[in-house]
């Protein structure tokens, strides 16, 4: 089976908290026939305790959540993607934006555009996800869509053109006249399945007739067809659909739809927009990087015979075992091909391939290229490419940037102790940049990532999603060290205290390298430091790289050559050299003027204008740099390169300088040398901290 | 090539030789192009000059993203690293990272009123003094007399430097007695030097067509279309 790409969409269904996404989506699985009778969030009377979302599918025995729930609509399959709630910016909300082709936004009639829904939105534009909009919720009271769309062009800066308007808000809410057809439609039956094509109602024959005028206004920008054809006064249906499906495929345009989900009004035709105006797997350019030819990048074609590319972007553990999810972007997957991973390179054949429907799976012989399955007991990391064994590509960077930042962590109990163990082992899995070990001076289990947030997030899903409740010690961050010149060094390491005794003299320099961490050269002529022994002086270099004498942070960007030694026919030995080295290394690194390296970060604050000056004080106070300011309507983004170490805490004296209205994200940007006040008080605090162990 | 040099081989020169230390107080400057011709350019490397003299510049652009900014001081910079082989980049341009800042606005969100309000929060914060306010953008077909001037009191009160860049229309062939163009041919007595670029046949001159500063006024610059880089005629 041979998917036809022009009838697949795969969309995220993106929401506030609140704003009604539970709800939607069991309706448009209820109207696709995947489920069969419609059970509400909240209770008859309105009071009932508000079940979320888990504990819906629990009684359920449905997946609303699953990674990716696959339905039909009208000839169309839809694959309907999960998209993480929480809004700050880790590598899984990344992977989900970039496997959906296009969106669909919900916001709530009442609350409008909330400061969640920005955040997502901007995500959403950073990775051009083409998107729809739907105004939830209009039979509430204080329903005002037209508020709501003005505020997703004020707030949301997008192009926001209404494809339709209420009939009747609030209790009164009928129904929706659908500006391109100019029809009236009203969803009757129990459940809103039958809709019902009428007349609009003459009470809003004037103000249709004005809505339309401005979304043909609007379609127009995007075709010159359509454009001729309103001069002309013969504009027809599909023209206009072409324009506005071309406008938002170029981000220029979004449409706007309404109704309630829980008064069952509106759906379809959402669902139908959906299929109109979302791109296809066809409709998007998808790229990967070539590991062959440095990472270069190549664009994916949609071609069900070119070789295999795929991105496994969610690990779930279900009822039916571990299940990898994953998209096809080139390509088709066979039952009982033999497939590589590119991150290890590891051969893996495909055992059992499955499409997730919400109360089933459906097993597949194949899948091809824009679709999106799930595979069985596949050993892999979520974020793991998959090709043909013939081609070396990857779809995101091999290079996982090191963690800045490090906590300690502590179960409650033992079976606290237990879960802890079992969450770890699959967050590692799933995210790159996030770490644990086991220091094994402490002998605590260290978490780190890259951020306070990064880390407090999974500390959250430990403890919701596996019951493992820890204590969490205070975050620290990760120095590193260097050296800023060049210094020579000449050690001679020597035991004689009875028995076998060891000798070895290394000479040679350091000197900084920007490329790469650490670099052996090895520049002994006439067999100074005899062969044998040249791996031992790397290997002892290598030892000392760990813990540098300033800090204690593991050294960086240091090249050791290595041009002079000495030996003894009896008494040199791999150990003697290793220590000879050490010894060397010690002696250079003092001369090399070492630093303290600390990582900085990318802050970036939105909100009200009127803040700013106090969110760029702030940023200010906490050593950091003011990069720039973006000023658009009442609205800021400051951003700024801010140590980390100064960030911790930033949440809570951002809410109280702003109540509450803005918000920051926050990404790893470089290392950079600290400055000599802070230096010297790490350096304080290492020493008190080694004499007190 | 050190630091030092760059500056003093900079054709910039030209504008503000070495010999006034001290940026002139409040000077005015103006740069008049075409549709891309490169007036940003231009104003980034008169910006970067003042940076590496030891100045601060804020970076007013309005109507283009923080992104688009920051790309080009990115880019000027590294064309500068590369072909003159400066010693210590990496520490000069974390310098030039403390000296810049960079503000964008919609075209709707910017006024005088705005940009006051932000120098003061940045001034009496003591978070950024810049020396030199360089403006990209302003939109001088929709400003009269009366809001340029504005701008410029503001700035002398601020005691800042300012340098605009203005567009130019292909179809408005107004011009003012001293030769300035519109939209601006009304308001020349207001800039202290002007600078209208030029297409020729395979490079872009640099017409200094008023400076009262430094009595460039006449000189006439090069910018080399494949790098946008001033160099000498």
């Amino acid at each position: 089976m041979k998917a036809n790409l022009d009838m697949l969409r795969n969309i995220g269904i993106s929401a506030h908290i609140d704003s009604g996404k539970t709800t939607l989506t069991e309706r448009i699985l209820f109207y696709t026939q995947r489920i069969h009778a419609i059970h509400e969030v909240r209770g008859k009377d309105g009071v009932g305790a508000k079940m979320d979302s888990m504990e819906l599918e629990k009684e359920r025995g449905i997946t609303i959540q699953s990674a990716a729930t696959y339905c039909k609509w009208k000839g169309h399959a839809i694959n309907i993607i999960d998209t993480p709630g929480h809004v700050d910016f880790t590598i899984e909300v990344e992977r989900a934006l970039r496997v959906l082709d296009g969106a669909v936004l919900i916001l709530c009639s009442v609350g409008g555009v909330q400061s969640q829904s920005i955040t997502v939105n901007r995500q959403m534009t950073r990775y051009k996800v083409p998107r729809i909009v739907f105004i939830n919720k209009c039979d509430r009271t204080g329903a005002n869509p037209y508020r709501v769309a003005k505020q997703v062009r004020d707030k949301l800066d997008l192009n926001a053109v209404l494809l339709q308007i209420p009939i009747g808000l609030e209790g009164d809410l009928k129904g929706v006249v659908d500006l391109v057809t100019m029809k009236a439609l009203y969803f009757e039956g129990a459940n809103g399945e039958t809709i019902r094509e009428a007349d609009i109602p003459a009470e809003l024959q004037e103000e249709a007739e004005a809505k339309r005028e401005e979304l043909l206004d609007a379609a127009s920008m995007f075709s010159e067809e359509l454009m001729e054809a309103i001069l002309e006064g013969t504009p027809t249906e599909e023209m206009i659909r072409k324009a506005i499906r071309a406008g938002t495929l170029s981000l220029e345009l979004v449409p706007v739809f309404m109704g309630s989900a829980y008064k069952n009004k509106g759906v379809q035709p959402m669902l139908d927009s959906v299929i109109n105006y979302l791109p296809t797997p066809k409709d998007i350019k998808n790229t990967a990087l070539d590991l062959k030819n440095d990472e270069q990048e190549i664009s994916l074609t949609p071609d069900p015979d070119a070789p295999l590319t795929s991105l496994a972007f969610k690990l779930e553990d279900g009822r039916y075992g571990q299940l990898t999810y994953i998209r096809i972007y080139q390509g088709t997957l066979k039952k009982g091909d033999t497939i590589i991973n590119s991150r290890d390179g590891k051969k893996v054949k495909v055992g059992r391939l499955v499409r997730m429907h919400s109360d089933e799976m459906e097993e597949i012989e194949e899948a091809a290229a824009g679709d999106i399955v799930a595979l069985f007991g596949i050993d892999c990391a979520s974020g793991d490419t998959f090709t043909s064994p013939d081609i070396s590509v990857s779809m995101s960077s091999m290079h996982v940037p090191e963690p800045v930042i490090s906590l300690a962590i502590l179960p409650i109990d033992n079976k606290a102790q237990v879960n802890m163990s079992k969450a770890l082992n699959r967050f590692t899995k799933e995210d790159p940049t996030f770490r644990t070990y086991v220091d094994h001076e402490t002998n605590e289990t260290i978490i780190s990532g890259m951020g306070e947030l990064h880390l407090e997030v999974y500390i959250e899903r430990m403890k919701r999603e596996y019951q493992a409740e820890v204590q969490v010690g205070q975050p620290q961050v990760a120095y590193r060290e260097t050296i800023t010149q060049r210094a020579e060094f000449n050690y001679t390491h020597k035991k004689q205290t009875g028995g076998s005794g060891q000798f070895g003299r290394v000479g040679g320099y350091m000197e900084p390298i920007d490329e790469v961490e650490y670099e052996f050269v090895d520049q002994i002529v006439g067999g100074a430091i005899p062969r044998e022994f040249i791996s031992s002086c790397d290997k002892g270099f290598q030892k000392t790289l760990g813990k540098g004498a300033l800090a204690g942070a593991p050294i960086t960007g240091v090249r050791v050559a290595i041009n002079d030694g000495a030996s003894h026919a009896v008494d040199s030995s791999d150990v003697a050299f290793q220590l000879a080295a050490i010894g060397a290394f010690k002696e250079g690194y003092q001369k090399a003027k070492p630093v303290i390296l600390e990582p900085i970060m990318k802050v970036a604050v939105e909100g009200p204008s009127e803040f700013q000056g106090g969110v760029m004080g702030s940023l200010n106070q906490r050593r950091g740099i003011i990069v720039g300011t973006v000023e658009e309507a009442n609205y800021t983004s400051v951003e700024a390169e801010v140590p980390l170490s100064e960030m911790f805490g930033y949440s809570t004296v951002l809410r109280s300088l702003t109540q509450g209205k803005a918000e920051f994200t926050m990404e790893f940007a470089s290392y950079k040398q600290v400055p000599k006040s802070v230096s010297e008080e790490i350096i304080k605090k290492f020493q008190e901290e080694k004499q007190k162990s | 090539m050190q630091k030092e040099d760059l500056i003093k081989k900079n054709p910039l020169r030209v504008l503000s030789p070495l010999s006034t230390e001290s940026l002139p107080d409040h000077r005015m400057g103006l740069i008049m192009a075409r549709a891309g011709l490169g007036k940003t350019a231009i104003l980034v490397q008169i910006a970067m000059d003042s940076m590496l003299r030891g100045h601060k510049v804020l970076h007013v652009s309005i109507g283009e993203g923080l992104e688009k900014a920051k790309a080009w001081y990115e880019d000027i910079y590294k064309y500068i690293v590369e072909s003159f082989q400066l010693d210590n980049a990496p520490e000069v341009e974390d310098e030039l990272m403390r000296s810049r800042m960079i503000m964008t606005f919609k075209e709707s969100a910017f006024s005088r009123l705005k940009l006051e309000e932000r120098l003061n929060d940045l001034v009496y914060q003591n978070i950024f003094r810049p020396d030199i306010v360089v403006v990209d953008g302003f939109d001088f077909a929709e400003a009269d007399y009366v809001s340029v001037m504005d701008l410029k009191e503001m700035m002398a009160a601020m005691n800042v430097q300012g340098w605009f860049s203005a567009l130019r229309h292909r179809n408005d062939n107004r011009k003012s007695i001293t030769g300035v163009p519109a939209p601006c041919h009304e308001m020349d007595g207001l800039f202290d030097t002007i600078i209208l670029l030029q297409p020729e046949k395979d490079s872009i001159l640099l017409n200094i067509i008023k400076d009262e500063y430094d009595s460039a006024a006449g000189k006439i610059l090069n910018l080399d279309p494949s790098t946008m880089m001033v160099k000498e005629a």
